[in-house]
């Protein structure tokens, strides 16, 4: 019996991977998960031009510069001090400014701007008279400092959003999707039982959502680490966790995949209307730090924020409210994460079995 | 001997003019519109706030009333940023009911082909998208500049002719503000309901629209460092527009002729989608 | 194991309106038409003896199975549905593979009796088109290889004529009597009626939800009094026996045909008049043929329910 439900289960996935994978009305799908490697890849492209431009500068500046002599530059230093502290500038701007001081009477202002590089950082010095105004010392881009920026687009775009959505479109296309196109019969008038039926469409959303996202988290990594010189990579893969970041992340992608393909599986069966199950799941996830901590496992981005390998910090100056919802008071380990997740998972899947036995064709009321 | 019965007998009857016509659709989508429970509850939900709001413009002129409960009378300013508070917030509820209203309007006629029996009529496509869109313009109006000017009036009312004069243009800024908020709504709305045909996918990629486009907007400002993401965010470029009305300073990411010139090429778009996919035909391949 | 479709008291209601009320019925193996206007409830009973539907009182039983027990219910029962969709972007051959796949077949089982479902309905040039581009005909004939393709023993078939060219369509007919004379239940439903009283060996009739008479259709039809049986006499001298006729009482009406070459007689006892035929038979009258000329479905039907939507 195992291995005629195991040959249904195979024909249920192969059918319904070729509907998800080769439709033109899935292709957003595509173009969600796209996205934020198209931005990293667009990063990669902004890093390593600016890697570029500050390694000419360092090459063609009179001088070999040190991270501290960058910094000894202070503001209200003559353009003569910084001269002589930094060499000639590798860049240098300067214009004349015409400035009204009185009612008859104008004032000629020069400004200049000088501007330096150790090949890692940039120094960008504003002069007016001759007297540094403005000192501004451009961190570079930094392969450590960029990984939180990494973890937030992860945390707040790519799981919260891009994810979030894409399960919608796979898996309420599931059953809700054959109800509207009005072809769920075909598979309810073969012999098949429903649960096996509910299990086969559940895996093959799970096998797309996570070949499409998976696929799309992998290559922002590589992206993102594109730019950055081997040794720098291999420093940040090996010696600072990044290794274990990556994988982490296509572990949460994975588990988000099943999380919140359960959630939308059980709401594309008892929601005609996907507006209101959605909305609804995006405001559960959105107050689950305010929920009692019973109610808080009953969330998927409760356990995935647990996992999350780094801690996005709260940026400076952001309302109260929303670095709440930022922070994890109380994550709990990584085994009681995965185990919790996989087990609300479940739940949503035998409450779909449930359902999945009782429901009925009758498009007219669709 | 073949005989030629002539059964057919065309309409004889006045015809509605046609300056109007396009209030027909209206009249029967409107009442489409309240057979569904949920949309009747969120659009009672939409009066919540002018209410409060007038509720706070009372108590305002009040002061004895606020000194009796121990609120100090300055609380309570009813200025131009009393009314960017009261479109701010009924513009999220304008959206949602968008969302729940909008994509019902075009896609089942084109869903079922509809379409065609509409357009084999005196009725042309212009006339087809403003009875459509009058549908969700005078509701959304009912929860915008409607209510907004109400309270307006109400303040005048107490407040004397002075203030009123003084503050007119509170009062222009809240019907320009609502109405080009109504425009994006409505154009969006229909254009993704005429795309994709599911009147509920139709609400859920405007759902997706909204957020997806502010959070990749957000991912694109945080990773290039740049500000330019915020052209992605319909929302805050609305808010952006709307603090420029209402005299308010704003986070300026993007300036506000930029926001302009965003939201107007967001209308373009909309109103070519709509224009590629509302057609008297459909070609099927 | 039961040998009949057997409904015990069902009922299905969508929310307050009726899809059909206290239905009893035990179907035997056979042509077993469902006859009935739009919005009688033939569909219903389709998808309630299918599990599409379930009843919101009542049991049925197919053969003994239970209709919730999808897994060996339609081991049994083919069913080609009205509705005329099927997954996006399938051929034809897809569509059957496929949906052989899902029944548990290998892949070679499943091509194998896929081509053969194929074959049967005559599609073997175009199983290789996607189904979106098929005719309205084609399509009819897919959804009934569909039903065919594995040999079920119950084959349920929702209007399985509609849109067929004639020829098409006789061999439909001959398929299914292939397939009731191998001991099959063939349900069928239809609004074709001389085509339903070619082709079944009983029928329900079906009104507002409710069953008004069911069995073989002679059966149904001397059940029903209040309708004189109407007789048609192919003979000569027509105006003669139409005299012997009014006088031996047996016959409430005679019309004489309007070719002048036979009479249509009513009469309320039929046994009676053709226990008494030899008697009546007046000298010098050639008696060609004598066939009775409402027992058939069209008749029960306009008795019953009434002549509207009928396709004649």
């Amino acid at each position: 019996m195992k291995t005629f439900w195991w040959r249904q289960i195979k024909a249920v996935v192969r059918l319904e991977l070729k509907k998800t994978f080769f439709a033109k009305r899935g292709l957003w799908i595509y173009l969600v998960a796209a996205l934020p490697v198209f931005l990293f890849m667009a990063y990669a492209m902004a890093v390593s031009r600016e890697q570029g431009r500050m390694t000419e500068m360092a090459h063609e500046g009179g001088k070999e510069l040190t991270y501290q002599d960058l910094l000894a530059v202070k503001p209200g230093m003559t353009n003569d001090e910084v001269v002589a502290l930094l060499g000639k500038p590798d860049v240098h701007f300067y214009w004349t400014e015409h400035r009204h001081t009185s009612a008859q009477r104008i004032e000629d202002i020069l400004h200049e701007k000088y501007n330096y590089s150790d090949g890692q950082h940039s120094l960008y010095v504003e002069f007016v008279n001759g007297k540094a105004e403005t000192v501004m010392l451009g961190e570079g881009s930094n392969l450590i400092r960029d990984s939180i920026v990494f973890a937030g687009v992860f945390q707040f775009f790519f799981l919260r959003l891009g994810l979030f959505f894409g399960c919608l479109g796979i898996f309420m296309n599931l059953f809700r999707g054959e109800v509207l196109d009005r072809s769920l019969h075909f598979y309810f008038l073969a012999p098949i039982r429903r649960e096996v039926l509910m299990l086969g469409k559940f895996l093959a959303g799970l096998i797309a959502t996570c070949t499409i996202f998976v696929t799309s988290e992998v290559l922002q990594t590589t992206a993102f680490l594109w730019a950055y010189r081997p040794s720098v990579r291999n420093l940040y893969l090996y010696h600072n966790h990044g290794l274990e970041h990556a994988a982490a992340y296509v572990g949460i992608t994975v588990l988000a995949c099943i999380g919140y393909g359960a959630f939308f599986l059980i709401a594309g069966m008892f929601f005609r209307n996907p507006i209101a199950p959605t909305a609804v799941i995006l405001i559960w996830e959105g107050i689950n730090p305010f929920l009692p901590a019973v109610l808080k496992q009953f969330s998927v981005i409760y356990y995935l924020k647990s996992l999350s390998p780094v801690d996005v910090p709260t940026p400076p100056g952001m309302h109260p409210v929303l670095a709440l919802l930022i922070s994890n008071s109380n994550p709990v380990s990584a085994p009681v994460a995965v185990l919790g997740l996989l087990t609300v998972a479940l739940i949503a899947l035998c409450v779909s079995s449930l359902r999945v036995r009782r429901m009925e064709i009758n498009y007219t009321t669709e | 001997m073949a005989v030629y019965r002539r059964s057919y007998k065309p309409y004889t009857g006045v015809l509605t003019a046609t300056w109007w016509r396009w209030l027909v659709l209206f009249r029967y989508s409107r009442r489409n519109l309240f057979r569904s429970k949920v949309q009747t509850v969120l659009l009672t939900i939409c009066f919540f706030y002018p209410l409060l709001c007038l509720a706070f413009i009372y108590l305002a002129h009040n002061v004895g009333f606020l000194a009796q409960i121990g609120v100090s009378g300055n609380l309570i300013s009813i200025d131009n940023t009393f009314f960017f508070r009261f479109l701010s917030a009924q513009g999220v509820l304008a959206f949602l009911l968008t969302a729940f209203v909008g994509p019902g309007l075009i896609s089942p006629d084109l869903a079922n082909g509809a379409l065609p029996l509409y357009f084999c009529r005196p009725f042309s496509r212009a006339e087809y998208l403003a009875g459509k869109s009058s549908v969700l313009a005078i509701t959304l109006s009912q929860i915008t500049w409607i209510p907004g000017l109400i309270l307006f009036a109400v303040q005048a009312g107490f407040a004397g002719p002075r203030w009123a004069w003084n503050h007119l243009w509170v009062a222009g800024s809240l019907i320009l503000g609502s109405l080009i908020w109504i425009a994006i709504l409505s154009l969006l709305a229909m254009a993704l309901s005429a795309w994709v045909k599911w009147r509920i996918v139709a609400g859920a990629l405007l759902l997706a629209v909204m957020f997806f486009g502010a959070g990749f907007g957000q991912a694109i400002n945080a990773v290039l460092r740049t500000q330019t993401g915020y052209f992605l965010n319909l929302a805050y470029l609305m808010t952006e527009v709307w603090s420029n009305l209402f005299g308010i300073d704003s986070e300026h990411g993007i300036s506000v002729a930029d926001a302009w010139i965003a939201l107007l090429l967001y209308c373009g778009i909309c109103l070519f989608l709509l224009m590629r996919k509302v057609r008297a035909y459909e070609v099927i391949r | 194991m039961s040998d009949r479709i057997v409904f015990e008291d069902v009922s299905k209601f969508y929310g307050e309106i009726l899809g059909v009320n206290r239905v009893n019925l035990a179907i035997p193996p056979g042509i077993t038409s469902l006859v009935g206007p739009n919005g009688s409830g033939k569909t219903t009973l389709m998808n309630l003896m299918t599990g599409l539907v379930r009843p919101s009182r009542g049991k049925i039983q197919v053969l003994g199975y239970r209709t919730d027990d999808p897994e060996n219910l339609f081991k049994l029962v083919g069913y080609s549905t009205q509705f005329d969709s099927s997954p996006k972007g399938l051929t034809g051959y897809q569509f059957l593979y496929f949906y052989l796949q899902l029944s548990g077949c290998d892949s070679r089982t499943a091509e194998q009796a896929a081509w053969r479902a194929i074959e049967r309905v005559n599609l073997v040039a175009d199983a290789g088109r996607n189904i979106a581009g098929y005719s309205k005909g084609m399509r009819q004939r897919i959804r009934l290889a569909q039903a065919l393709a594995h040999d079920p023993k119950v084959l349920v078939l929702d209007e399985p004529l509609n849109g067929l060219d004639p020829l098409a369509r006789s061999e439909m007919i001959a398929l299914f009597r292939a397939a009731a004379e191998r001991g099959c239940y063939v349900i069928i439903s239809s609004h074709i009626l001389h085509e339903v009283d070619v082709i079944s060996d009983q029928v329900i009739l079906l009104s507002n939800g409710y069953v008004v008479a069911e069995g073989q259709i002679q059966n149904v039809r001397s059940e029903i009094q209040e309708h004189p049986t109407q007789i048609l006499i192919r003979c000569t001298r027509p105006r003669d026996l139409a005299a012997k006729m009014i006088e031996s009482e047996l016959a409430s009406e005679v019309v004489i045909h309007n070719d002048n070459r036979g009479l249509l007689l009513k009469t309320r006892s039929a046994d009676n008049f053709y226990l008494a035929l030899n008697r009546l038979i007046v000298n010098g009258v050639e008696i060609e043929s004598i066939t009775p000329a409402d027992d058939d479905v069209l008749s029960v039907y306009e008795y019953l329910i009434g002549n509207e939507e009928v396709v004649r």
